[in-house]
């Protein structure tokens, strides 16, 4: 084709300049093309009409070039669409490989499982992620022997659908921040809203003709077409789900089945191709990887959690052998000084009260003699507290009924409780079994323990329950007129400690000591401004006797 | 009068014991060994024994199994510093417990009791 001057053509091809209007096809930032013909004809002409027109005008002409140059533009027209078809699936492409990465880069940071199946989830439904409309994740159990709804994301109705579409396509999350919006603000609701369907889904992993467990056999994605009328498909499944058309996408880590995600399109009822199954699949890698490495955190967490208990119980057992040595060691000190000081302070009292008894009533000296027999009893008194504490190793344990052991030890120290005007007040509980206890004993830990309380405190209120705690009945004293600080608290456990609020701290050293030799803890806590609680716990079976 | 024996290797608390009991109206002999209250038993008869359980390199309890085999008639009352005396099941052979005390006088009861339940038991026949 030449630029015959008797020719006038429609289209501008043929100048090398051009003005702004000649190209209809020319817009706003195509200035350069105005003076660069080879570029305008390449990027403008082919699709231009007058072009067109012109180009038919030249075939017509008879001009033997014409089919030559036909060959040429028709092969050109092919290749520009080829590669106009190749650049928009790299587009695509380059998206996914954007979202992909993305993706890979949040699962692979996170050990959390509730924030891994979020975002798993939130991908498979955000428009920016796989677009779908609902999904189903269903886990094996521990034992993988089931597989389970755990959780479902998405609409239930159309009208919920342009609502919640609406917001998201409004909000302009990155999928992070969108997953991360559905786990605070949604995932419970989302499993409620589901729980209906969720509940249904279990499926035995040994049933190798359903088709999720098949799809997890064959580790495949597989898209299930006319499931209502599909041999291979459970009709339950179909029914649950509502839908025709739906894929499989089977959670495999380490050949491990981990579980399955099931997706449709049950608003828009918009096919799935092919190409979003393969689209899909390459996703169903890092989730899985990403949810047996959070389950696996989630259960060596469990594990770290159990050693750290094991570890605190090893420290309590350290504590409490120091501390049980430490008490036997006072036990064999304090009645091998009790011997060594019974004899000569009986000697002392006894004839201090021959010569009282044989001393006149007026003598001046009988104060004296007086003040020797009442400092000689006092002594013998804390000898025989201190002799109670050595005796406190050998418990003699039977079977008793503890509401009644509450009972006669309340009425032992009725009268100390009427002169201190306290108020006591019992509530046992009804049909208790009967504890394993050394009765002497446990009835005297709680009568010290109890008039411990009382003592120098007039007008308080002291509460005492019995109930079952697990296999043990529990004995509360609640005292609720006293205010003990943690230093106090300490001190009332030391033996030979003295309290501001409560005297030597012998006598409840001494009943701990009693009652932790019958394997029986008595523990003591005082809450800021909640009194002080004694909590006994009596074994009700022999096998729990040390 | 009733005849006490009482084996203390503390010599103060033999007296102490003598006084009071004496004074008491009871007939009080004393014994500081094992070997010195056989010696007095097997010389004059007693109407109850007052025994310290731990006498100095010696036992109480075996003066008592002694005691209960040759003078099953003559009731003992066992003295201890100590209420560890009761895990002994020996002691049990006792006809009472007291535990050492200035005050002589839940010990001068069970004086009076034992020897009531033993002029109760001579009256029976038994």
């Amino acid at each position: 084709m030449e630029n015959d001057t008797a020719t006038q053509w429609e289209c501008c091809w043929d100048r090398d300049q051009i003005q702004v209007g000649d190209c209809p096809n020319l817009g706003e930032g195509d200035e350069d093309l105005l003076s660069s013909r080879s570029r305008r004809v390449l990027e403008k002409c082919c699709n231009c009409e007058k072009f067109k027109r012109d180009l038919e005008r030249f075939y017509a002409s008879g001009h033997p070039l014409a089919p030559m140059f036909s060959i040429l533009d028709e092969g050109y027209r092919r290749q520009r669409s080829h590669i106009q078809s190749l650049s928009s699936f790299l587009d695509t492409k380059t998206l996914e490989t954007r979202f992909m990465h993305e993706l890979g880069s949040v699962l692979q940071s996170s050990v959390d499982l509730e924030e891994v199946l979020s975002v798993a989830l939130t991908a498979i439904t955000s428009g920016k992620g796989f677009g779908m409309n609902r999904a189903f994740l269903l886990l094996a159990d521990k034992e993988r022997h089931f597989l389970r709804g755990h959780l479902a994301i998405g609409p239930r109705s159309a009208e919920e659908a342009g609502q919640t579409w609406h917001e998201v396509a409004t909000s302009d999350l990155d999928l992070q921040s969108l997953s991360h919006a559905f786990r605070q603000n949604k995932l419970s609701a989302e499993r409620d809203k589901f729980q209906d369907i969720l509940a249904r889904l279990v499926i035995s992993m040994d049933d190798i003709h359903h088709i999720i467990v098949s799809s997890l056999e064959e580790k495949k994605p597989l898209l299930v077409q006319n499931a209502f009328h599909n041999p291979d498909v459970d009709p339950e499944l179909a029914r649950l789900l509502g839908v025709d058309t739906f894929l499989i996408l089977p959670l495999i880590a380490r050949n491990r089945r981990v579980g399955a995600i099931l997706t449709d399109n049950f608003i828009t009822r918009q096919p799935i191709t092919d190409e979003d199954l393969r689209s899909i699949e390459t996703f169903t890698f890092p989730v899985a990887f990403a949810i047996e490495r959070a389950s696996l955190y989630e259960r060596l967490q469990v594990e770290v959690a159990k050693l750290q208990e094991a570890n605190r119980k090893l420290q309590e057992q350290q504590e409490l052998l120091v501390k049980m040595e430490k008490m036997a060691l006072v036990g064999r000190i304090t009645s091998s000084i009790a011997h060594s000081i019974r004899n000569p302070l009986m000697v002392i009292g006894g004839f201090a009260r021959s010569i009282l008894k044989a001393t006149p009533q007026n003598d001046p000296k009988r104060d004296f003699i007086d003040s020797i027999v009442a400092e000689a009893h006092q002594m013998e008194e804390v000898l025989d507290e201190i002799l109670t504490y050595s005796d406190a190793l050998y418990p003699i344990r039977d079977f008793w009924d503890v509401n009644q052991l509450v009972e006669t030890t309340l009425r032992e120290i009725q009268d100390k409780v009427i002169t201190q005007n306290y108020t006591c007040r019992y509530h046992p509980a009804d049909g208790l079994p009967a504890a394993y206890i050394d009765y002497k004993q446990t009835s005297y830990c709680i009568r010290n323990i109890l008039l411990g309380t009382i003592d120098g405190l007039e007008n308080g209120l002291l509460e005492i329950s019995t109930r079952l705690e697990g296999e043990r009945v529990e004995i509360l004293i609640d005292d609720r007129s006293r205010r003990l600080s943690e230093d106090e608290l300490e001190a009332l456990l030391t033996p030979f400690a003295e309290t501001h609020e409560m005297g030597s701290g012998l006598n409840l050293a001494l009943c701990r000591n009693m009652l932790e030799k019958q394997n029986i803890p008595l523990l003591v806590v005082a809450p800021p401004d909640a009194g002080v609680r004694y909590s006994i716990k009596l074994p009700t079976r022999k096998e729990e006797q040390p | 009068m009733n005849r006490i024996l009482v084996v203390d290797d503390e010599a103060n608390i033999r007296l102490l014991y003598a006084e009071e009991l004496t004074d008491e109206g009871y007939e009080v002999a004393t014994a500081a060994s094992t070997a010195e209250a056989t010696e007095k038993l097997q010389q004059q008869s007693f109407d109850l024994a007052v025994l310290d359980i731990k006498l100095k390199n010696e036992s109480g309890i075996e003066l008592l199994q002694k005691i209960v085999k040759e003078r099953h008639d003559m009731p003992v009352i066992l003295c201890s510093a100590f209420s560890c005396y009761k895990d002994d099941f020996s002691a049990w052979l006792a006809d009472s417990y007291v535990v050492k005390s200035g005050d002589l006088t839940e010990l001068k009861e069970e004086i009076k009791r034992v020897l009531a339940k033993k002029a109760q038991r001579k009256a029976a026949g038994l």
